[in-house]
């Protein structure tokens, strides 16, 4: 009936009369089946929906009731009409009970039937309409239930914790984050609980009551667990009913522990800025005092060696303002870096005469050996400049008087490899993992008074990394260092 | 009683040898003779030598805790038990070691007998010594 033509079975044992209403119908337009036995009427009733079936009461094998009830039990929607010549009260009363449309006594005229088969086809079409109707409405129920749980699992997915509390400090709703971030094992929706949450937002939630403004938020930082374990920031916001008043207050609970630990990273670096500037200044003030009170009496020659020692520590100072701003500037990548093509063998050559001054003072033997007569790099050529310069004084500063200074050049797959060996005052183990930290200068009997800022192999370190490079050092207290720096080979 | 009586030798621990050098001078010329070390380590072969009537020393040197540790070790002696240990620093609140010597609940957990700031004024560290034989009579 849908698609094309209205269906009908016809289960009818007399055969003329089969026959007789198969070929009026099918004049008619309709589509026609036909059943002897109630067997086969079954069969074919309940494995095809018809629009319409005409069920004959009285079957050779089954009562045409049977044949009803089989029918209606698998397509309830099937238009059944009764025929029969015994027409009795109770089989009529039983067949509508099962379902039957309607009753249609033999011997009946092509017009009677033609009527019934008319009723039936207007019934068909609101069954299927209304099945249409409720099919409709289920699917958008199902359609609406999917959006709910969706919303509901996407408020869940969310990794900032999500609380909604009444005006009774009763739970509404809760996602899990809510129980991570605030470190709360279980909670139950209706439970009451301003005694379970922090008193810094139930502090907020009482403001928020208060002041009844349905724009105003509140903010607040909150440590959960101790030593920076758990750090939240809970922005509380009210909730207006309709009328403007009060309902309640929704919750953002978001993790910000990641951002206080660097924070306080940030801040102990300030500290140490601060002790490590102040140091250099307050060993500066102590020398002038001392040449300015006139209650102390030094001779010439001790106040000439204070007020160098005063120049060598101020010196030091502007070399550790210096290390801090080339520092920040690799910090902030904003560094105009002016990449261009150098050769590194040239570099580390023209590095060693620029120290020659302080190798002469010390006596220092430098050998120079490389595998590669031609070192390309793009690179920047006054990081390049830093990261040699450093490494170099540093194999000078810390050698012993007379000592030796080895630098090779070689290549290994895809680096070239600096070697910068010296025969100085070598790393204790413990101090080895230490050494590229800021700050970190190795303190014992033997670097007593080496002037250093505690940055420069920081910046190095830094430095060759940002090329995508390596620096390792090996080392044997009292013996001397190696310091190998490792940079990528570009074709 | 004034602390000269009591305090003819002052151990100094700091790693800075300037500083080490100037109270020297400020030192002597009030007569209390200063004896120094470097570090911790030396600091404390420099208290088992010379048995000083008082010790100063650096928080801060070859390690991070380094006064505290010669500090605790100091008062873990009988000797160091009797004469006052004071902790130089700058670090009070500056590097987030924040520690007050002012109950002696503190000074028992810092193990040292009061604190002294950088830069030192030497008026300040002679009152911390009087304080010390003050309580301790």
């Amino acid at each position: 009936m849908t698609n094309g033509k209205t269906k009908i079975l016809i289960v009818e044992d007399e055969k003329g009369l089969r026959e007789g209403i198969k070929r009026l119908l099918e004049l008619e337009g309709f589509q026609i089946e036909l059943a002897e036995r109630g067997t086969e009427g079954i069969q074919l009733g309940t494995t095809n929906e018809y629009d319409i079936c005409i069920l004959d009461l009285r079957l050779p094998d089954y009562d045409g009731i049977e044949v009803l009830r089989q029918i209606k039990l698998i397509f309830p929607n099937t238009v059944c009409i009764m025929a029969t010549a015994f027409a009795s009260y109770d089989t009529a009363i039983e067949a509508t009970r099962l379902g039957a449309f309607s009753y249609i006594p033999k011997p009946f005229t092509p017009e009677e039937l033609l009527y019934q088969i008319d009723k039936a086809c207007q019934q068909r079409r609101l069954i299927l309409e209304s099945e249409k109707l409720k099919k409709e409405r289920e699917e958008r129920l199902l359609e609406l239930a999917y959006e709910k749980g969706r919303l509901n699992t996407i408020i869940k997915s969310i990794a900032d914790g999500l609380l909604v509390v009444n005006s009774k400090g009763e739970i509404v709703y809760f996602n899990n984050s809510c129980l991570k971030n605030l470190n709360i094992n279980s909670l139950k929706i209706g439970e009451y609980i301003l005694h379970k949450i922090p008193n810094q937002i139930v502090g907020m939630i009482n403001q928020l009551e208060k002041d009844n403004d349905p724009n105003q938020s509140l903010i607040n930082q909150i440590e959960i667990i101790n030593n920076n374990g758990l750090y939240v920031e809970a922005a509380c916001s009210p909730i207006p009913f309709q009328d403007g008043k009060y309902s309640g207050v929704v919750i953002v609970i978001r993790d910000i522990t990641q951002y206080k630990k660097i924070e306080i990273i940030k801040s102990q670096f300030i500290s140490m800025v601060a002790h490590e500037l102040k140091t250099p200044i307050a060993a500066v003030i102590g020398y002038l005092k001392i040449i300015l009170d006139e209650n102390v009496n030094i001779p010439a020659e001790k106040e000439a060696e204070y007020l160098e020692r005063s120049a060598i520590r101020l010196s030091g100072l502007v070399e550790l303002v210096n290390d801090l701003l080339d520092l920040s500037r690799l910090e902030v990548k904003e560094k105009k870096r002016e990449f261009k093509e150098i050769e590194l063998v040239k570099l580390i050559k023209t590095t060693i005469e620029f120290l020659d001054l302080e190798i002469k003072k010390k006596n220092i033997q430098v050998e120079f050996s490389s595998e590669i007569s031609e070192i390309k790099l793009n690179a920047d050529s006054s990081e390049m400049n830093r990261v040699f310069t450093n490494i170099l004084s540093n194999a000078i500063k810390y050698n012993r008087e007379k000592g030796k200074i080895g630098i090779n050049i070689s290549i290994d797959e895809n680096y070239f490899v600096v070697k910068v060996s010296d025969t100085g005052i070598g790393l204790k183990e413990e101090d080895k993992e230490r050494l590229f930290q800021e700050f970190f200068r190795a303190k014992n009997e033997k670097t007593r008074g080496i002037q250093g800022t505690g940055l420069g192999l920081s910046i190095v370190k830094r430095i060759v990394e940002s090329y995508a490079g390596k620096i390792e050092v090996e080392s044997e207290f009292g013996k001397g260092s190696v310091f190998i720096i490792r940079l990528p080979v570009v074709n | 009683m004034s602390v000269k009586d009591k305090v003819k030798k002052i151990l100094f621990v700091d790693d800075d040898i300037d500083l080490l050098e100037q109270l020297k001078i400020l030192m002597e010329i009030r007569g209390i003779e200063i004896i120094t070390a470097e570090t911790g380590k030396e600091g404390w072969e420099v208290f088992v030598r010379e048995r000083p009537d008082a010790v100063v020393l650096d928080l801060m040197m070859e390690h991070k805790d380094s006064g505290f540790v010669l500090a605790h070790k100091i008062k873990k002696t009988d000797y160091g038990k009797k004469i006052p240990v004071l902790l130089l620093t700058s670090a009070t609140y500056d590097t987030g070691y924040k520690f007050d010597t002012s109950s002696s609940e503190e000074r028992e957990w810092v193990k040292v007998d009061g604190i002294i700031n950088k830069p030192i004024v030497v008026e300040e560290l002679i009152s911390k010594l009087e304080i010390f034989f003050e309580s301790n009579k």
